[in-house]
């Protein structure tokens, strides 16, 4: 088996956490807006199932995922399992949550007066919750960030959902865990300190983002 | 032009009991009413229901004919509500301004310049381009309400906008409101806790006390004639002393003579005088036998507590004889600064 460039793992483990990031914040981000301001039905629960999401283990996500997407599965049918697109899912159902949970908390420590008051002052509901999010940007970006890191530092369900397939779905981390297995510590801390470089690049460019944010707001 | 505001039997219910209720309040275009009443009244529910921020539980809100359960955005156009926290974005007082206008769909050039004429008329348009929420408490609740202003409301609601303001700020902040208001008939419904606010500035003043309208009246009114010793407390009469009306009119304290009479009938009253009614005279004169017990300075005026067969407080101006401690005087009541009322 030719061992694939390490540049080309590397590059799959950002589109498929970086992709998995946008969807998951774009999920999170709605459904943690709704638990907060809207008064849904079953929001207890739902704010229940959300902390439990945070907290569950990311192997048991991955196996449910791999179930579902397994050729027997219920969404067998879509030939998923053991693709990129199926490992993408699985960190979308893993990150989610947390954003989730972070943007409702963010947005409930707004100065509790601040969503009538923009509503009193003619404010739809569309302007009111794009001015929140504003409001609430940095928590919202940490939320971003802290969704990122776990997609892309997790190996359970990459491994369950991915299967680590050679030039296909191998991503950093399932490689670091081939390597150690393998006894080649050498190429597994080699892979550890690009993935750590990876992650610090792309935190760094969300925290610079920011903390620009951030001064601005004290200034 | 202002609106006209109208609530009848308007109940509203939070946590089990009830915070709010008016059988009826009509309040005319262009007029300015101040609500007054202590911390927990019912003020910033008013002011919440008339926003049409949330609706009552029960009864009808109108604002003109439209009513405030179904009105939606466009009713919420016509109103402007200033909070008691400024509730300013983390952008700069410009935008802060400028955001409602657009949410308006007011272009771009002619919302720049309202927005700037707003914060000049609140003294604040040096500091446009400043971040909102650096600025000090004071020039955060101008920017707040030049942003209220900027929309040309049709009602302004102003809840304690100078709450969090020192005593000269709240002075110079209200000159400016009054100043920035100028003739505009926008009808302006105030909460306030105190007095000095709310007669100052309002057409006609509502004492609310528990949740209910306790009086209604001008600031003249007000401060002439509160019907109990709640509104006298509230409007600012520092003493409330217990009395009797004697067959002939005369206000006594046991037998001594409080030097003033009324119409009332013959029986159990309360005397509440300003402080500045109550005036100290020499120990042999006719009046309520009292000793002085302390004498502070105040602003223009020195503070003597006296006790005897009643506590008082009065106000002596400086430079107006010698008191101290332990002096025995007589007081009585300038009728012009007292009222009786009646005690149940």
């Amino acid at each position: 088996m030719t061992a694939e460039p390490v540049y080309e793992v590397l590059a799959r483990s950002a589109t498929v956490s970086l992709t998995a990031t946008v969807i998951a914040s774009l999920l999170g981000i709605s459904l943690g807006t709704a638990l907060a301001l809207a008064g849904l039905p079953g929001r207890r629960l739902l704010t229940a199932v959300v902390n439990t999401g945070m907290a569950v283990p990311t192997v048991v996500v991955g196996l449910i995922v791999a179930l579902l997407l397994w050729r027997s599965g219920p969404l067998g049918d879509l030939n998923l399992i053991y693709t990129v697109r199926g490992m993408i899912i699985a960190q979308v159902a893993i990150a989610t949550p947390l954003i989730t949970g972070i943007t409702m908390a963010a947005l409930q420590l707004l100065p509790p007066e601040l969503p009538e008051q923009l509503r009193s002052l003619g404010a739809n509901r569309r302007q009111l919750v794009l001015r929140l999010w504003i409001e609430a940007r940095l928590p919202l970006l940490a939320a971003a960030m802290a969704g990122f890191g776990h997609a892309i530092s997790e190996v359970g369900s990459a491994t369950l959902v991915g299967g680590n397939i050679h030039g296909q779905t191998q991503v950093m981390t399932t490689a670091i865990v081939e390597n150690v297995s393998r006894g080649e510590f050498g190429t597994a801390i080699v892979y550890g300190v690009i993935l750590l470089v990876l992650a610090f690049v792309v935190n760094s460019l969300l925290a610079s983002i920011q903390q620009r944010g951030a001064v601005w707001a004290r200034n | 032009m202002g609106a006209e505001l109208s609530l009848r039997a308007v109940r509203h219910r939070r946590g089990g009991r009830d915070v709010l209720s008016i059988d009826r309040l009509d309040v005319t275009a262009g007029e300015r009413l101040a609500v007054l009443g202590p911390n927990g009244a019912g003020k910033t529910t008013l002011l919440r229901l008339l926003a049409a921020v949330e609706p009552p539980t029960a009864g009808r809100i109108t604002v003109d004919a439209l009513d405030t359960a179904s009105g939606g955005v466009d009713l919420l156009r016509r109103t402007a509500y200033v909070t008691q926290r400024a509730g300013l974005l983390s952008t700069s007082a410009l935008r802060n301004v400028e955001l409602p206008l657009q949410w308006r769909k007011v272009p771009r050039r002619q919302r720049r310049q309202l927005a700037m004429d707003a914060l000049d008329r609140l003294r604040v348009a040096h500091l446009a381009d400043r971040p909102a929420r650096a600025l000090s408490g004071g020039e955060q609740q101008r920017v707040s309400l030049a942003r209220a202003l900027a929309l040309d409301p049709e009602v302004l609601l102003l809840d304690e906008p100078a709450a969090g303001l020192d005593a000269q700020s709240r002075t110079v902040f209200f000159a400016d409101l009054d100043r920035a208001l100028g003739d505009r008939a926008i009808t302006v419904v105030q909460v306030s806790h105190r007095a000095d606010e709310a007669l100052h500035f309002a057409d006609r003043v509502i004492v609310l006390l528990d949740g209910r309208i306790h009086q209604l009246g001008t600031p003249d009114e007000l401060n002439r004639r509160p019907v109990d010793t709640d509104v006298a407390a509230l409007v600012g009469y520092e003493n409330l002393i217990d009395a009797e009306v004697g067959p002939d009119g005369t206000v006594l304290v046991g037998e001594a003579p409080t030097g003033l009479t009324t119409d009332h009938p013959p029986g159990p009253v309360t005397v509440a005088a300003f402080a500045s009614g109550v005036r100290l005279l020499p120990a042999d004169w006719p009046g309520l036998p009292v000793q002085v017990t302390r004498v502070s300075p105040g602003p223009g005026h020195r503070t003597v507590a006296v006790a005897g067969v009643v506590s008082l407080l009065a106000h002596v101006p400086l430079g107006a004889g010698t008191l101290r401690a332990g002096l025995a005087v007589r007081a009585t009541f300038d009728p012009a600064l007292s009222t009786i009322l009646p005690r149940p």
